[in-house]
């Protein structure tokens, strides 16, 4: 097993290279027989990493222990779903993963471009083979997932408790698919500066993938937070550590390019700041693998430290320098086609919210690298806190969330005076009368929260009014029903409409975390069977029997203890009391895994949409207190909802129409293809 | 599942199978290159930079009228507004056009 799939990646090293030196031959000779050699190579290079990561899983779920990453990440009692998703829980694992997904959108890309864009191809085929013989050759000669023990144990150690969540089986998938999914744009883009076709070809040609990526990567980000909210037990879901602001800092830099793209296609303008945006936001995705993968910095979600940093580094280098070089190279061809007018204009609009997006990001590029600063500096890791992020991301994350409102509202060119007028007075006017009822509410009781929620409601009350007068408008023009003027409204322009949930759900985004920053409360209580207590509003009682005590004949034990092959666990029941009425019931544990001996906490959760009630059990001994800490966290539930939005949206605005569909055919050079 | 693949004679069995698999792989990747025809060109767009442009312009400038007139129906545009507006693109949409008939023409006549 071992020697076969060594033998497949070595294949798929093999063929990513024979691909490079094909596809450079292909554009140097402009020969279509060459590049059709070279995409053959690319799906070669899909064919052999498959089997290789077939290789792997087969490994895993026939109990291979012969496979040191099979013995270290698994073991014969662990979940079937769980030795599937034990293929990333090791570093050569998730590297290999990387590579797969890099081999499947190389294909991908391959296959829908085979008519179109020819030109353009044989750079990008040039360097996503580039990539995968970085990573196919990293896999082949610097950390296997093949590699064997001299002597093969009867079991495995298993996989890190931490890991064993239902979130960590499509997590780091989600993430990967984000980051990979990048490298697809920087390919066309600077396949766009090698050909010297800087028009928005290459823009049109990756507008999807960016779109996808950015909602593959937003989601895995999302889905993250979500496993340490319940896997981590500290009461949160957000830290901003390390690996986090890795993930969140492509993705901010690759919501600025979806937004500038826009200024490019519409009015010819900021073509290089594009061009250093994409290769800004691939960097970066290359930066968060190597972040989780180096051990430069120490995090609560990197599972697997090597000395691989080097290696990536270099990558970085080579492709952030290559690319700058570049863009460089090709100033002369990147001049604007039109100057800015006026910075009231949407283009002017679209400036500044990159202005601060990028901004956000080296903000939290700082943030995340200071420990290494100043370990070079003054020889002494030293950390910036949470503090650091939240003081910087709050002013500039306001600023942003009014400008989803603003920005869809601005004409292009030059807003004038009566535009302005006509399109604000009324989320204005709503806005101003909706703030002041939140006074009625606690909301203003801190007055960040007070300003996320009364900029949330401009924000809706904008983007609604675009929903109501076009519904309005294509139900007078179009004569049709007003569900079918909506759904007409949106399939006519499912990139501006799609844009305009997108942004509805940003705004759930700054709600859930404006009310469960601001108002989240929580307490630490010690209680024996039977015991209650009064804090933050509630009463709180240990509803577990007392020791000796055995419950009524044909009632369960409200506290049971579980003992089985995999793990040991123990349950505590809180009820949770309100004046006197119960509220919710938790039920928060702990659990010892066995082969490992590693402890792990199971957050007693109950979601509603107000608030979220949150106890993790500390410690519970027989005899004696049990120890708990509990939340109380306000309106996190609609972090996740605002997720479900959002990709709706990216689904919408993605989907490509009818009109586009047309014009991609009708672009469609004849006999492009060799047989 | 449970067959250890990398020990014994089937080790080398499946071994010896992705060799031939490999073998096929690079018969077809080297295939287009040993059957390529006279017409090996790759396709490509022939061009000159200031049609592309031109052709990109005319693009952006119907859009603009289109999303102008929509606006307009929507109410978020007065009527003058919309006339200035809309008389501009007008005006930049026909510009665009004459030229691209000329680079057409021109483009023709060299053929």
């Amino acid at each position: 097993m071992a020697i076969f799939g060594r033998s497949a990646l070595l294949l798929a090293f093999v063929a990513a290279a024979v691909g490079i030196c094909l596809a450079l031959g292909a554009h140097s000779r402009r020969s279509r027989s060459w590049q059709a050699s070279a995409e053959r190579a690319v799906y070669a290079t899909f064919a052999f990493t498959t089997l290789a990561v077939g290789t792997l899983w087969a490994g895993l779920l026939g109990d291979h222990f012969e496979l040191r990453n099979v013995a270290d990440y698994s073991n014969r009692a662990l979940p079937t779903r769980f030795k599937f998703s034990a293929l990333w829980g090791s570093q050569a694992g998730s590297l290999l993963l990387w590579c797969w997904i890099l081999s499947i959108f190389a294909a991908l890309a391959v296959w829908l471009n085979r008519r179109r864009n020819r030109e353009l191809m044989p750079i990008v085929v040039a360097i996503l083979m580039g990539v995968a013989i970085f990573f196919t050759g990293v896999l082949s000669f610097v950390t296997s997932p093949f590699e064997t023990l001299a002597s093969t144990p009867a079991d495995g150690t298993g996989l890190n408790p931490l890991l064993q969540n239902p979130y960590m089986v499509i997590h780091p998938p989600l993430l990967y698919l984000g980051y990979v999914g990048l490298s697809v744009p920087f390919a066309f883009a600077m396949a766009a500066l090698v050909t010297r076709r800087v028009d928005t070809q290459w823009i049109v040609a990756v507008r999807r993938w960016t779109i996808l990526s950015w909602l593959f990567l937003g989601s895995g980000i999302l889905l993250g937070s979500r496993w340490a909210y319940e896997e981590l037990g500290w009461g949160g879901y957000w830290a901003w550590d390390p690996v986090e602001n890795a993930a969140l800092m492509p993705w901010l830099v690759a919501t600025a390019f979806l937004h500038s793209v826009m200024v490019q296609e519409r009015r010819g303008m900021l073509k290089v700041w594009n061009m250093s945006l994409v290769t800004l936001t691939f960097s970066l995705s290359l930066f968060g693998t190597f972040l989780t993968r180096s051990g430069l910095l120490s995090s609560i979600h990197a599972f697997g430290q090597s000395t691989l940093g080097p290696y990536f580094l270099g990558l970085i280098i080579v492709v952030a320098g290559g690319a700058i070089g570049l863009i460089i190279s090709r100033l002369s061809s990147l001049r604007s086609e039109h100057g800015l007018e006026s910075f009231v204009s949407r283009e002017g609009i679209f400036l500044f919210n990159n202005l601060l997006l990028v901004g956000l990001a080296a903000i939290v590029f700082f943030g995340t690298m200071y420990p290494v600063f100043t370990e070079a500096t003054v020889n002494r890791k030293i950390a910036v806190g949470p503090s650091y992020f939240e003081q910087l991301a709050v002013p500039i994350g306001v600023a942003l969330l009014i400008l989803t409102g603003v920005g869809p509202l601005v004409a292009w060119r030059k807003a004038s005076l009566a535009q302005l007028r006509r399109r604000f007075v009324a989320p204005l006017v709503v806005a101003v009368v909706g703030g002041a009822l939140l006074i009625l509410t606690p909301a203003w009781d801190h007055w960040v929260a007070g300003l996320v929620f009364t900029a949330g409601i401009f924000v809706v009350a904008c983007v609604t009014g675009e929903f109501i007068r076009g519904t309005q408008t294509r139900h007078r023009l179009g004569g049709v029903s007003w569900p079918g003027a909506l759904i007409q409204l949106v399939s006519r322009n499912r990139r501006r409409f799609g844009g305009y949930i997108v942004h509805l759900g940003v705004v759930l985004v700054f709600v859930a975390l404006a009310g469960s920053k601001s108002f989240a409360k929580e307490t630490d209580l010690a209680l024996l069977p039977g015991e209650s207590a009064d804090a933050i509003g509630y009463t709180f009682v240990n509803e577990c029997l007392p020791a000796g005590v055995t419950p009524p004949a044909g009632q369960p034990n409200p506290c049971p203890r579980v003992s089985n092959a995999n793990e040991r666990s123990v349950v505590l029941r809180l009820g949770v009391f309100k004046d006197g009425k119960r509220v919710v019931t938790l039920t928060p544990g702990r659990r010892i895994y066995v082969v490992s001996q590693q402890p792990s906490t199971e957050v007693g959760l109950s979601s509603t949409p107000a608030r979220d009630y949150y106890a993790v059990l500390n410690e519970m001994i027989p005899g004696k207190a049990a120890k708990l800490s509990v939340f109380i966290n306000p309106l996190v539930m609609w972090l996740w909802l605002s997720g479900l939005l959002i990709v709706f949206g990216g689904l919408v605005a993605a989907w490509p129409t009818r009109r586009a569909t047309r014009l991609a055919r009708a672009a469609e050079p004849s006999g492009t293809q060799v047989a | 599942m449970t067959l250890a693949l990398g020990s014994g004679a089937l080790g080398w069995v499946s071994v010896a199978a992705l060799a031939a698999l490999g073998l096929l792989g690079a018969v077809a990747v080297a295939w287009p290159l040993l059957a390529s025809g006279d017409a090996d060109e790759l396709a490509g767009r022939e061009e000159a930079p200031e049609h592309v442009r031109a052709r990109e312009d005319l693009s952006r400038s119907l859009t603009a009228l289109r999303e102008i007139a929509f606006d307009h129906a929507c109410g978020n545009l007065s009527d003058e507004d919309f006339s200035r507006l809309d008389t501009t693109e007008r005006a930049t949409a026909v510009r665009l056009m004459r030229q691209i008939d000329a680079f057409d023409a021109k483009t023709g006549e060299a053929a």
